[in-house]
């Protein structure tokens, strides 16, 4: 089998002329860049998936508070109010998951850089919204979301086949991205790292619901397309304004490209011309709004006050 | 060029202790990496932290990623996060050593905006090690002691320190090749013609103590030193 792609078209040409599973080809890639076994890979591939459910869980457990004080338990304080704009219960799941996993890792938590760590609440947040919604359905709870104050339940490995194959589809985009463009702030700004991880969580959400491949790649570029232009101005340098509440913001991005794609409606531009212009945006960015904290939100006095407050204390 | 061989755990790694994958992961695996070359307890150890390091090492944990690395701590730890309580910890118990954090102004046009030096030393021993926080958790070392490198840490790596002369990188290759090690890549490095060169080599797999005592038993061979891959 053929494991070299540079692009969506050829990951989609060999997958397709095999034929095989996106998410089985990219356990049998992985197998074969590592030189370990399959089984061996999916074990490390459920350590890690673990590591972001505990992430989860002490994110919605107690209020996560930074250092620095710009985080500040946003994730419960979502989680004990009783949305009545976002009535849906994998919409508001997918928010506060998000929140709550990226507010952990502003605290000095353990996480997954998935792709980055300050995009780390993106893909896991919606991924397990979306598993712990189904469960839910399952056990045919009545309203919409009813338990959004509890915490969500430990669940330890070894996981189901669809949970790896929804962190294997986000993988697949987000090995595209990083080889078509970067995944990297200090690059190509915020679109490469939050940008980057909405598209990764289109492609699993996708695959969930049951898109086929074209479908979640067609998901993957609505949701970049909007992220594009993303700037990285983090207020006093820190992991913290935007890029926390940013990622429940693009995990909503996610949701609705994949209600788009699962209506018919397909990306006008396709995901690997996305990625491309994603990195020419990047390229002509210029540095003050690439991770250096001299310019966009940084600059302005309220986060010129934090970072002098910070320097002093 | 575009890239061709990224992977899955590329992406969805590393496990980290946050706030920054560049600027706190990063420096814990060079760190780490660090402590693991020079193997026994330093007697002190100097950070230089250069370039967007330089202002935003204390507010990113760069100083406590630092500290756990050169402890030995792993960078997946949680116990990274309590930075300067691990050293006093440390110091009861007698593994500790005094650690110098020092944020430096300049960075030398040809270096990685986010570039850390590592100093250790001890009696009759340093190594100094200058190395890039390159994205996402990833590293490179690009100079130890003296020699330019190119290392990420994913792979075992052998450096191997010695005259300049001819059939070295030959005899070290049939060495491996002997004990049946895979090389993956080798860079040849060199100070002055006929003077000292640096032979670095990655390799699949780990290589086995009696393998770096042949190759360390080699007239022109100086020193060798194992660079352990990270291992996460």
């Amino acid at each position: 089998m053929k494991f070299r792609f540079l692009s969506f078209d050829e990951l989609a040409e060999i997958v397709e002329s095999e034929p095989i599973d996106a998410e089985s080809f990219a356990l049998k890639r992985e197998a074969f860049i590592s030189g370990k076994t399959e089984a061996g890979i999916e074990a490390e591939l459920d350590r890690r998936i673990a590591v972001t459910r505990k992430a989860l869980i002490r994110g919605l457990g107690e209020p996560q508070r930074s250092r620095s004080g710009l985080t500040d338990g946003a994730a419960v304080k979502l989680a004990a109010f009783p949305s009545p704009l976002v009535r849906d219960g994998l919409f508001a799941r997918a928010l506060r998951y998000s929140l709550a996993i990226n507010e952990v890792n502003a605290c000095g938590g353990k996480v997954v850089s998935f792709p980055t760590a300050g995009s780390s609440g993106i893909v896991p947040g919606s991924i397990w919204a979306w598993w712990d919604s189904r469960a839910s359905r399952a056990s045919r709870t009545p309203s919409a979301d009813p338990d959004a104050s509890d915490v969500p339940a430990a669940l330890d490995p070894p996981y189901d086949p669809l949970l790896r194959g929804a962190f294997l589809n986000a993988s697949l985009a987000g090995i595209l991205i990083a080889q078509g463009a970067t995944l990297a702030g200090s690059e190509g700004g915020c679109q490469a790292e939050c940008g980057a991880a909405g598209a990764m969580a289109a492609a699993a959400l996708g695959y969930l619901q049951g898109l086929p491949l074209r479908g979640r790649f067609d998901a993957a570029a609505l949701s970049l397309k909007n992220s594009l232009g993303l700037v990285c101005d983090p207020v006093a340098g820190l992991v913290e304004v935007p890029c926390v509440k940013r990622n429940a913001f693009v995990a909503a991005n996610a949701l609705v490209a994949v209600e788009l794609a699962m209506a018919g409606i397909r990306s006008a531009v396709p995901f690997d011309e996305v990625v491309s212009a994603m990195k020419s945006i990047g390229d002509s960015l210029p540095s003050s709004l690439r991770e250096s904290a001299e310019g966009g939100l940084a600059m302005t006095p309220t986060g010129l006050a934090c970072k002098r407050r910070l320097e002093e204390s | 060029m575009p890239k061709d061989n990224v992977s899955v755990f590329d992406i969805l790694g590393p496990v980290m202790i946050g706030p920054s994958s560049s600027h706190t992961a990063g420096v814990a695996r060079i760190a780490f990496l660090a402590r693991r070359m020079f193997g026994a307890k330093p007697d002190r150890a100097i950070v230089r932290f250069y370039g967007s390091f330089s202002t935003t090492w204390k507010g990113h944990g760069s100083d406590k990623a630092a500290i756990a690395g050169l402890l030995g701590i792993s960078p997946e730890d949680e116990a990274l996060s309590r930075g300067a309580a691990l050293l006093a910890e440390a110091d009861a118990r007698g593994e500790g050593f005094p650690i110098q954090l020092v944020g430096e102004a300049g960075l030398h046009p040809s270096w990685h905006p986010n570039t850390v030096v590592f100093e250790l030393e001890s009696a009759g021993r340093t190594l100094r090690i200058r190395a890039a926080s390159v994205g996402g958790g990833s590293i490179r070392i690009e100079e130890i002691d003296g020699y330019r490198v190119n290392l990420s840490g994913e792979l075992d790596a052998l450096l191997v320190h010695h005259h300049d002369e001819i059939g070295v990188i030959a005899i070290v290759s049939h060495i491996l090749a002997a004990n049946r090690i895979n090389i993956a890549a080798t860079s040849s490095h060199r100070k002055e013609k006929g003077d000292e060169a640096m032979l670095v080599v990655e390799t699949d797999g780990a290589i086995p103590p009696s393998v770096l005592e042949q190759i360390q038993s080699l007239p022109p061979v100086y020193a060798v030193v194992r660079v352990p891959a990270l291992g996460i």
